[in-house]
């Protein structure tokens, strides 16, 4: 008899649904699985109006971040197995089912200037530091907001960790001329200072480490 | 209905796009840039971040970087563009640098010897790396650039149709995927920057989702020209299995070098010294021996890596591979041996590129009016075959070319804005809940297979034939849909406006490769395997008229 796996997703419809729910989906088992190839599976011949979002199957594009039981993981990353219940990525806003509202760091960045200030077309010689060099490998996949107790959506007195880490690539940035530590203080870096529960990164980035800590050094008063 | 109103409409947020749109509002006019993924999140995010930039080491410069160009591409490019190309690729480096990206420097902070490299079909070390995450810090950078510029931008909206008068373009009819709305798009011009169109090869292709070739379809149905439809780039080294991550890119052929080798199901040699070799080189051969039948059970040839390890240049190059990230799709994929290059690779040819697409002159203007192309939706530049780190270069070149262009022409001019095309929003907005017989998911990959096993690496009459059958019976399914009713974020109703791109596109691609019977570059035919210089040095010139599909051919232009 064919083997088959088992996973719970949760689905849920803001306009429609009370509240969300976890539905249970059964599919042939096939070796090495993701779980993004069991969402395309799903949606391709269980349930053609479940939503969710992929790019690249290679942990790029960051654009499939979701939480496997209560963890965030990029789905596209993450090998498939019995019982799992995967869900949104926690602390955003669902649209439909695992598509949470994305749009709101685009938003960010213009609110924070996380941006370098001045357009300069000739840098000709620039020495950055490794730390700066290694949060360029941030996705941009919101997924660390997960792991951060404090972080609650639209609450301006925590940044939370994808901008601290915006905040210190920018720092770390040789053509940077705007204050960003002082930004970090005033979105309450401040109390990642005493947290034991040290965020994650499905890219590898040492968030508490390189940045993080990197802004904690010069706190402003 | 929500209407918006500019001076410049930019379809597209990749590097082409975003580039366009920052160009134009620098030059003061009123951009909205629409992009059907969030902002800055498509392919040249998932690049390895690989830049051209003649002249760096000793005796390069323009004129070499030209002529590789020229010759990588078989003698099909257009030379004009080729010049602009060339000539302006350190200019689009610089320019996505003052977005905010960084590339890879020696330890003065230079570029140097030292931090170029040698991919196949370049004469001289041209290319620029980037930190570990390659092309992640040039979609994260476009999304600073664009901020900076104060550009109103909409994620997830994906353009349905053109608006256009007896005249011009005149907009677009756009569907807001999150919110499940139409957005009516009134415009000075309209840059088309949406890529290529990988994603008809799926799941032989390296692309992101979105790559569905929407830009070509709509510059197609506007009346504009495309060029060379049928040259579509395989990237040779691409995952075979497991399923789910079929297509996904390992390499191109320098990852080989210098000792890699290339064997059969049988281990019999296919190929040695690929280090070298252009990417549709690689690729050809492969196509043949796996249309011979020396694939493995996945459909794949063995990459063995392993005598590189004998080197210590060799071994230099599986750290280098290694510490930039790029061999971690194989570790989860084929496991620690095969990371560590001491077990061959499966590996198939994957859809990677479109060197064909929208016909523009040297400032990105198509030959409709008011209609602009950027960035790998345009054709041309790169002939039958395009030569590695070359296209990031080019987005920010020609995005650049087109954004000062159209910029030029609307900023400050009042257009008449044709209304709305009721017809076209109807449409889209009639779609929900259909109750037909045809999910719109399963067309796709119905659609997909036929292209991937007939217009794919190997091309034959009989082949091309039973596509454009395929597409037909696809067309008629397609009227008959069934169409689930939520309002936000309707993957059905996405699938359903990309279908009928991709449906365009795809017959565009099979009845060019139908047309041109030799085999050049990237274009295979089994029934024509030699170039024919003589008869076909010719560009193959696709657009619509009278309701028609309706082709012609040129002699390639030569280099004033």
């Amino acid at each position: 008899m064919p083997r088959n796996v088992s996973i719970e997703i949760f689905r849920y419809d803001p306009q429609k649904d009370d509240s969300p729910s976890w539905r249970t989906y059964t599919i042939p088992y096939e070796e090495k699985n993701t779980v993004l190839g069991a969402l395309i599976y799903i949606q391709e011949n269980i349930d053609p109006s479940f939503a969710f979002r992929y790019g690249c199957r290679y942990k790029r594009c960051g654009l499939c971040a979701l939480e496997v039981d209560g963890k965030p993981r990029m789905a596209c990353h993450t090998y498939l197995q019995e019982g799992m219940r995967i869900g949104p990525l926690s602390k955003l806003p669902v649209i439909r089912d695992l598509a949470v509202d994305r749009k709101s760091i685009f938003h960010d960045l213009k609110k924070y200037s996380l941006y370098i200030e001045k357009k300069e077309e000739n840098v000709e010689i620039i020495v950055e530091p490794e730390q700066g060099a290694r949060l360029r490998s941030c996705a941009e996949c919101l997924s660390c907001l997960s792991t951060c107790s404090r972080y609650n959506f639209g609450n301006g007195n925590f940044g939370g960790p994808f901008l601290f880490v915006k905040l210190a690539q920018l720092q770390f940035d040789p053509r940077n001329s705007k204050n960003r530590f002082e930004q970090a203080h005033a979105l309450g870096i401040m109390h990642c200072r005493d947290c034991k529960n040290k965020c994650f990164c499905p890219n590898g980035i040492n968030i508490y480490g390189d940045a993080i800590c990197s802004l904690l050094e010069n706190n402003v008063d | 209905m929500q209407v918006e109103k500019c001076d410049i409409l930019c379809l597209g947020g990749g590097g082409a796009g975003i580039t366009a749109a920052i160009t134009a509002a620098e030059q003061g006019a009123d951009v909205i840039l629409v992009s059907k993924e969030p902002l800055g999140y498509g392919d040249t995010r998932i690049s390895m971040g690989l830049m051209s930039c003649p002249g760096v080491v000793e005796g390069d410069d323009w004129q070499h970087f030209y002529k590789d160009l020229i010759k990588g591409g078989e003698n099909l490019n257009d030379p004009e563009l080729v010049h602009i190309m060339a000539e302006w690729a350190p200019y689009g480096l610089k320019l996505l640098e003052s977005y905010g990206h960084l590339f890879e420097r020696n330890k003065d902070g230079k570029f140097s010897k030292e931090v170029v490299f040698l991919l196949g079909g370049h004469s001289l070390p041209r290319t620029i790396g980037c930190p570990p995450g390659g092309g992640i810090s040039m979609g994260n950078s476009l999304r600073a650039g664009a901020a900076r510029a104060g550009i109103r931008v909409f994620e997830e909206v994906i353009a349905c149709n053109l608006l256009f008068d007896d005249k011009r373009v005149t907009g677009a009819v756009c569907f807001d995927l999150c919110r499940g709305e139409v957005i009516l798009f009134q415009s000075g011009a309209v840059v088309i920057a949406t890529g290529g169109a990988g994603w008809l090869y799926y799941p032989h292709t390296d692309c992101n989702a979105g790559v569905t070739g929407d830009g070509y379809a709509l510059a197609y149905e506007a009346g504009a020209e495309l060029i060379d439809m049928e040259q579509v780039q395989f990237m040779p080294f691409a995952l075979t299995y497991p399923a789910s991550m079929c297509g996904v890119y390992v390499g191109e052929p320098s990852l080989a070098a210098p000792a890699g080798i290339l064997r059969n199901s049988k281990g019999k040699i296919i190929l040695e010294g690929l280090g070298t070799m252009t990417r549709a080189q690689v690729t050809n051969a492969m196509a043949v021996e796996l249309s011979n039948g020396g694939g493995t059970e996945y459909g794949g040839l063995l990459l063995d890596l392993s005598p590189n390890l004998s080197s210590p240049e060799g071994r230099r190059m599986w750290k280098v591979r290694k510490e930039r990230g790029q061999l971690e799709s194989v570790r989860f994929a084929y496991g620690e041996d095969a990371y560590r290059w001491e077990k061959p690779w499966d590996v198939a040819p994957a859809a990677h590129y479109f060197m064909g697409g929208i016909k523009v002159n040297t400032s990105g203007q198509s030959s409709v009016p008011g209609l602009y192309a950027a960035g790998q939706v345009l054709g041309g530049i790169h002939g039958a075959n395009r030569l590695g780190s070359v296209s990031l270069a080019e987005l920010f070149v020609f995005g650049y070319l087109a954004g000062e262009a159209a910029a030029r022409e609307c900023k400050g001019q009042e257009f008449s804005f044709s209304k709305g095309n009721e017809e076209a929003v109807a449409n889209i907005t009639g779609l929900r809940g259909r109750k037909g017989s045809f999910k719109p998911i399963k067309l796709h990959r119905r659609l997909q297979k036929t292209m991937w096993e007939n217009v794919g690496i190997v091309r034959e009459e009989r082949g091309l034939r039973a596509a454009l059958r395929e597409i037909e019976e696809i067309e008629e399914a397609s009227k008959d849909l069934q169409i689930t009713p939520q309002l936000s974020y309707n993957k059905d109703k996405l699938h359903t406006i990309e279908l009928k791109h991709m449906l365009t596109v795809a017959r565009l691609i099979t009845e060019s490769a139908l047309i041109r019977q030799e085999t050049r570059g990237a274009h295979l035919r089994l029934d024509f395997r030699e170039k024919d210089e003589e008869n076909w040095r010719r560009n193959i010139i696709i657009l619509k008229n009278k309701n028609k599909m309706q082709f012609r051919t040129e002699v390639v232009k030569t280099d004033a």
